[in-house]
């Protein structure tokens, strides 16, 4: 046995020395650059090319200087609300549709025939279409589904239902149009994890539910979804990350239009520090706000979908039996 | 026996239902996701774009219906110098980020799955955190290292940041959960492989559906990203720019969207699927 540990703790090193590169390269250009926006946050630096901070205190000025001035501007809160609107209105509509397509077409009893083909097709828009060359496309997309989806929907509802044209402004708008077009972007990466994920439950798993005499609701919800937690963790990261870090297909609609319809955080930040003004300091600021937006999403998927609660209380209990039996000793 | 047989039908009635509803849906949601392309494909064949330079930096592209199709010569005027120039630079940057993107990620994953080092389970943890905060968020103190080292115009810095990718990392280290098998290492090392031979020679072509996966979704993302090029390249006189960059619309879209789909029809027989990857524990 001790044979063994000894052996074992002969290998151990190579994990200390396999993990080197990542966090050498992480500690230089992630964590580096992170620490340092949080320090610039609290001083002075403007002007492009300037690399030499001044820490607010010490010349003078209150330390959360930087953060009123961003607070004060109308645009940020413009900015604020559109990205919460986008990501969220966005980001519901295509979990559920993603999540309803890949639970049918994994589905055993309904055989739905050639989910290559369909997986393939959703993920083209993101294949092809990330940045603003492929704008051609982007703009095509934008017409074609996101303004056809919204004349359709403005048209159906005029037909009757007593609806006056402006109770149909959204639909029209830039920003259900950009919605839309984040939805279609991003759909195809949100599927094809989920059939991954749902293809990776064990078949027993389903046909005892199905024994069990559970519908295809129940199902879903008390057997699919709880056994492909992990998935499900990185799918809705991969989204947090992507919907409210959004600034390319907005900012197709130009730089800035009187109504800030389309203006992110993103966009705010980089009109703050790379385009234009070059206030890095208030940039800093800003993007910290956004770090904090992060941090509340992500604790909250963390909290709700990583950590195994019955687990937890299996180790408490454990812990408790253990000390107990130490007592009675 | 009736009632049994009531219901079976009404089930199945219910289930022609809805494979009927799933046919139709994924077919309407298909057609809007390749309208556009099509939309696309006519544009390049059968419109000729020209941009006109207005006075500062105002431009105006004029649409011109072509008489009849492109010729062979009007198609390769569509390229010009500018866009090789980025293709040739974005080729650089997105296949060496992604191989090293790729080739890390599954060693750390490897390293926490495989040894028993003390500090695994906070590494593990520390990985989770970092995956959900994007570098985004610190571009200005990236942009600031970037000018303090004259690393700015440099296309290094596009490449290098990509080893560190915690999102892959957490990927790979859920495939591994699921299928990593002791034993096989063992063997391995009483047939006296060394450590690193074991990974390279036994444990990535093992992984090779998980790195199919993840080498689609880096590739594609560094390919189109324009966020950092656009912040850290910022001397557009030098030949220093990525394809996303590149000013030319009808050739550059062309080259955009072509490598990302010959890098798909070669993987995606291999991406993810009918694994253990989603379960809780394997």
């Amino acid at each position: 046995m001790s044979r063994k540990n000894h052996i074992e703790r002969h290998y151990t090193k190579w994990g200390y020395i396999f993990v080197i590169p990542f966090v050498v390269v992480f500690l230089i250009f992630s964590f580096w650059p992170m620490a340092s926006t949080i320090y610039y946050a609290f001083c002075y630096l403007k002007h492009a090319g300037n690399t030499n901070p001044e820490f607010l205190p010490l010349i003078g000025k209150s330390w959360y200087q930087n953060f009123k001035d961003v607070f004060v501007a109308k645009s940020f809160w413009d900015a604020f609300k559109n990205t919460l609107l986008f990501f969220l209105a966005s980001a519901i509509p295509e979990w559920i549709l993603a999540f309803w397509l890949a639970a049918m077409m994994t589905d055993r009893r309904m055989k739905i025939r050639g989910r290559f083909l369909w997986k393939t097709a959703f993920f083209f828009p993101k294949l092809v279409a990330g940045s603003t060359l492929g704008a051609s496309v982007l703009s095509n997309i934008i017409s074609v589904v996101g303004q056809g989806t919204g004349y359709t929907i403005a048209a159906s509802m005029m037909n009757g239902f007593g609806f006056k044209p402006e109770d149909f402004e959204f639909f029209t708008s830039v920003r259900f149009v950009i919605i839309l077009a984040m939805l279609f972007m991003h759909f195809g990466i949100t599927f094809i994890y989920a059939i991954a994920g749902i293809t990776g439950i064990p078949v027993e798993v389903f046909e005892a539910a199905e024994i069990d005499g559970a519908n295809r609701l129940q199902t879903f919800f008390k057997v699919t979804l709880p056994s492909m937690r992990p998935m499900l963790f990185f799918i809705t990261v991969v989204m947090v990350v992507d919907g409210i870090g959004t600034y390319d297909i907005p900012s197709l609609f130009g730089p800035y239009d009187t109504f800030r319809t389309n203006l992110t955080l993103m966009m705010y930040m980089e009109k703050q520090a790379f385009a234009g003004s070059y206030a890095y300091d208030k940039a800093s600021a800003a993007s910290l706000i956004l770090l904090a937006i992060y941090i509340l999403f992500s604790s909250v998927i963390y909290f709700t979908l990583i950590r195994d609660k019955d687990e937890a209380r299996l180790k408490k209990l454990n812990r408790q039996k253990e000390k107990e039996l130490a007592r009675s000793i | 026996m009736s009632t049994n047989e009531l219901t079976l039908s009404a089930d199945k009635k219910k289930s022609i239902a809805l494979k009927i509803t799933t046919y139709v849906v994924s077919i309407l949601l298909t057609v809007m996701i390749l309208t556009p392309f099509y939309y696309m494909i006519r544009e390049i064949l059968f419109i000729k774009l020209t941009v006109v330079h207005g006075a500062g930096d105002n431009t105006q592209i004029l649409y011109e219906p072509r008489e009849h199709m492109i010729t062979l010569k009007e198609f390769f005027a569509l390229f010009s110098k500018g866009t090789w120039i980025g293709f040739r630079n974005s080729v650089i940057v997105t296949f060496i980020s992604t191989i090293l993107n790729i080739y890390f990620s599954a060693l750390t994953a490897y390293a926490i799955t495989a040894y028993e080092w003390k500090l695994r389970a906070a590494f593990e943890k520390f990985i989770i955190v970092a995956m959900m905060i994007p570098s985004t968020v610190a571009s200005i103190g990236f942009v600031q290292m970037c000018y303090k080292f004259h690393l700015i115009n440099n296309l290094t810095m596009l490449i290098i940041p990509a080893l560190a990718t915690p999102m892959t990392v957490f990927f790979m280290r859920m495939y591994l959960k699921a299928t990593f098998s002791r034993e096989i290492v063992e063997s391995a090392r009483l047939d006296g492989a060394g450590e690193f031979r074991i990974f390279n020679q036994i444990m990535l072509p093992l992984m090779k559906p998980a790195i199919a996966t993840q080498t689609i979704f880096c590739f594609v993302a560094s390919w189109t990203d324009e966020w950092v090029p656009r912040i850290i390249l910022i001397d557009t006189k030098k030949d220093i720019f990525t394809l996303p960059l590149a000013g030319s619309y009808q050739g550059g879209a062309l080259l955009m969207f072509l490598p990302p789909i010959i890098l798909y029809i070669f993987l995606s027989k291999h991406i993810v699927e009918g694994i253990a990857l989603g379960s809780v524990k394997a």
